[in-house]
């Protein structure tokens, strides 16, 4: 028996090797896609369909490589792929121009948390390795800028005709000292969604349910009403307690229209580059936290640190959550990802509503939500910001923007786009873009996370029943002044 | 005359002797110094000056670019960004944090609740037990439990967080609906728990290692002697095993330690420093948290390094006082049998 030892070690050692080399084989992330050979054309009017073609350089011309970087869900992967698409658009339009560069295009995109893929873009950028274009969220305009890290594209827009029919008030997000540092490449909604069968459960008609999108419109149905009725639903066993409203489990952008709710200023003429922080917004907003997930018990104290997964399970049947606050990419995300045995996109509409986040109180105030563009950026490392712009001016069309849109549940960022037959006949965002005339964006500012780690420390301090809502705001104000100094303006 | 020069010639050599001694020691040693310098010293020096900078994502650039150096750096071509000296600011606003006392208390509840409890307590208890049964069983409940140190960090926590999850989901609460206990969300309810016993049940597997070795190598005459003479189990392992244990005792109580205090990927993976208010947040976490980790990514190196830093100073602090309870300087002295 011993005689077979190494035998047995040489069949030992092999599978290690190949456990170990199968494994390196299946570590895919970042995907990083080099094509320039798929190029989208729009035949007719309604129909996309792809088309093969190589990129042709010309005698003594010059092959451009620009790298791409997106941060992109399953369902968001036309942020980079809709740049490979433009690619034969741009090099006919450098044909057009007698120039004899060309371009094609290498793309990287994952789906990392926001925090690290910047992190990345900066260590890429001092290692002298940024790529051409980053797509991001446009608040991190107001670190890099500053920072010197992308490129201001102002007086660059005037070349391309494309970007005259970016709706105007999306500039607004890309901009940062008066300069305009980045494209728009999507927007979205933040809308509260409702269980229909449950509020059924709770005895509400069918023309209740309907009308109660309008009634939020109408600042008929108030934010405090919707805390009423969870408050019901939990008294009466309809969800259990800790399910009848829910955030999202994880930091992020929408805890910011809380305060905007509530009557806060985050930024204004008077203060400048500083940041505001108005200590009764703060107060209001803790309250109705503290409120729901102390006394009502019908916001779960244990929320926050919820896996995504297991949040997306629970909402998206429409059995557990009465009332939620989520993002109008997240519908085809359910659909797709969460109820599609149960008939995907048609089992939501028969189940869940949605509408803007309700006013305050009824009758005062009016509904929110709030956009978080993500924007097409070009790194100041770039050699060819020009091209790195004609690519992007090329991705920023109604065609290509239109099928990102449908398939990921972003809205569109053209003007376009409203008479687009494609953009028209999808219900959803038909549906969503109502929401836009309610909504609001972060802060472009150095100081921006900052303020929102702070902000969001004391959310999770009042929900957590560490701090009362008066303590909160004793803590967040002075973790500010320490962390922002001269920066933060209290109000 | 002759003598004398004699003399003087022996005393001159015994002079030199030292010298050539130390010149062959630290010839020897040189390797590992050149090591040490390059990966602890250096990274030291380099964490110090960037806490004494305001390094952070919107003023990035070279940290040694700052003041006359600027110049030099945009004439070389390197990226000063904003980088300015600030001083020891980023240590007044770390010690006028209010959450640093409670990061400080949890810090030293985590490491030394982890340390006495599993790191070095479980460790020996196990190591007691397997060197106590028969020798293959004791192998192969060793190999057991170094399971988790060789599965991924990440994949370890997955399967605790998927035990300790909320209702209805988590394993645990599986187990236990059926005998009448309340699903709930184990993790929040008891979150230091979990921190201890992940980082724990890794933990106990070095030390067990280290003691059983140490146990095994104990000459058996000993114990057998001991036994001759109706000394207990017990007995046996208060007046022969750990006394002649006490140097692996000594190296993974402080290595452990220092381990522990600059461990924080268990915590981030599980609870990320919560739930609530910095419950689980200790002071590596928050050095990473600042340096490298926010929702919206604004990374304040500078401030980070300070937080950093202190925690260098910490474990040195920790170190020295373990070398002093341990009497370092005894156990490490030349056995007397030799001196003689």
């Amino acid at each position: 028996m011993w005689r077979s030892r190494p035998l047995w070690l040489f069949v030992g050692l092999l599978t290690l090797l190949w456990f170990v080399s199968a494994c390196a084989q299946q570590q895919q992330e970042p995907q990083v896609v080099e094509r320039t050979v798929v190029v989208r054309e729009t035949v007719p009017v309604e129909q996309t369909v792809v088309v093969e073609r190589t990129v042709e350089v010309p005698a003594g011309g010059e092959l451009v490589t620009l790298v791409a970087r997106c941060k992109a869900g399953s369902v968001e992967q036309g942020r980079c792929n809709n740049l490979i698409s433009a690619v034969g658009a741009a090099n006919a339009w450098l044909e057009e121009q007698g120039d004899d560069r060309r371009i094609q295009v290498k793309t990287i995109q994952d789906n990392k948390d926001w925090g690290e893929y910047k992190t990345e873009f900066e260590l890429a950028f001092q290692a002298g390795e940024a790529p051409d274009i980053i797509v991001s969220g446009h608040e991190h305009i107001g670190d890099w800028a500053p920072a010197g890290m992308i490129v201001d594209i102002t007086d660059m827009l005037g070349q391309h005709p494309e970007f005259e029919d970016v709706i105007d008030s999306l500039w607004e997000s890309t901009t940062w000292n008066g300069r305009i540092w980045g494209v728009p490449q999507d927007a979205e909604a933040r809308p509260m969604f409702f269980s229909k069968p449950l509020l059924r459960e709770l005895g509400w008609s069918d023309e209740e349910i309907e009308s109660l999108r309008d009634r939020i419109f109408a600042c008929e149905f108030s934010w405090e009403d919707m805390m009423e009725v969870a408050t019901q639903a939990v008294q009466q066993g309809v969800v259990e307690e800790g399910n009848g409203w829910w955030h999202r489990p994880k930091n992020g952008p929408d805890f910011l229209y809380y305060y905007y709710a509530a009557g806060g200023v985050i930024q204004d003429e008077q203060s400048g580059d500083k940041l505001v922080m108005e200590k009764d917004a703060l107060l209001k907003v803790y309250q109705i936290l503290y409120d729901a997930s102390q006394e009502r018990k019908i916001l779960s104290p244990n929320l926050l640190g919820t896996e995504w997964p297991d949040w997306h399970t629970a909402v998206s049947s429409a059995e557990n959550v009465l009332f939620w606050f989520g993002g109008s990419w997240n519908w085809p995300e359910w659909a797709a990802n969460y109820v599609a045995d149960r008939g995907g996109e048609d089992y939501l509409w028969e189940n869940v509503g949605f509408s803007a986040i309700p006013c305050l109180k009824s009758g005062t105030g009016k509904p929110i939500t709030l956009t978080h563009p993500l924007v097409y950026m070009i790194s100041t490392q770039s050699e060819y910001p020009d091209l790195a712009l004609l690519l992007i001016a090329k991705a920023t069309t109604k065609e290509l923007n239109t099928t990102y849109a449908v398939e990921s549940g972003h809205l569109g960022i053209l003007k376009s786009q409203a008479d687009y037959p494609p953009y028209k006949a999808a219900k959803f965002l038909s549906e969503v873009l109502p929401l836009l005339e309610y909504t609001t964006f972060l802060p472009n500012s150095p100081y921006w996370s900052q303020w929102s780690e702070a902000y969001f420390l004391g959310i999770q301090s009042v929900e957590s029943g560490d701090l009362t809502p008066e303590e909160a705001v004793e803590v967040v104000i002075d973790q500010l002044q320490n962390e922002l100094g001269d920066n933060v303006v209290i109000r | 005359m002759e003598a004398v020069v004699q003399e003087q010639a022996v005393e001159a050599v015994a002079r030199r002797r030292p010298a050539r001694v130390s010149l062959e020691a630290f010839t020897f040693m040189s390797p590992t110094m050149l090591l040490v310098t390059l990966f602890f010293f250096v990274p030291v020096l380099l964490l110090l000056w960037i806490s004494l900078t305001n390094l952070s994502s919107n003023t990035f650039g070279n940290p040694l670019c700052v003041g006359g150096a600027r110049e030099v750096c945009e004439a070389l071509g390197i990226r000063a960004g904003g980088v300015e000296f600030v001083g020891l600011s980023n240590y007044r606003r770390l010690f006028a944090d209010r959450f640093f006392p409670k990061i400080l208390r949890n810090t030293l509840f985590y490491v030394f609740s982890t340390l006495a409890l599993f790191n070095v307590g479980l460790a020996l208890v196990l190591a007691l037990l397997t060197t106590h049964i028969e020798r293959r069983v004791g192998f192969l409940f060793r190999a057991i439990w170094l399971l988790p140190r060789i599965t991924p960090s990440v994949i370890y926590i997955m399967m605790w967080k998927r035990i300790a999850a909320d209702a209805p989901f988590g394993i645990l609460n599986q187990f236990l609906m059926p005998v009448g206990v309340e699903p709930r969300f184990w993790l929040k309810e008891a979150p230091w728990l979990f921190v201890i016993v992940t980082n724990g049940f890794v933990g106990a597997s070095f030390g067990m290692l280290i003691f059983s070795s140490a146990i095994e190598s104990i000459p058996r005459d000993y114990i057998m002697a001991a036994k001759v003479d109706g000394a207990t189990t017990l007995q046996i392992i208060r007046t022969i095993i750990i006394p002649l244990i006490k140097w692996p005792l000594l190296f993974v109580t402080t290595y452990q330690t220092l381990s522990l205090l600059a461990s924080f990927e268990y915590i981030l993976l599980l609870t990320n420093g919560g739930p609530g208010l910095y419950r689980t947040e200790v002071w590596s976490l928050t050095a990473y948290h600042r340096a490298l980790q926010t929702y919206f990514g604004n990374n304040q190196w500078g401030y980070g390094a300070a937080w950093g830093f202190v925690l260098v100073v910490i474990g040195i602090i920790f170190s020295v006082i373990y070398l002093r309870v341990f009497r370092f300087n005894e156990l490490v002295q030349e056995p007397k049998i030799d001196a003689l």
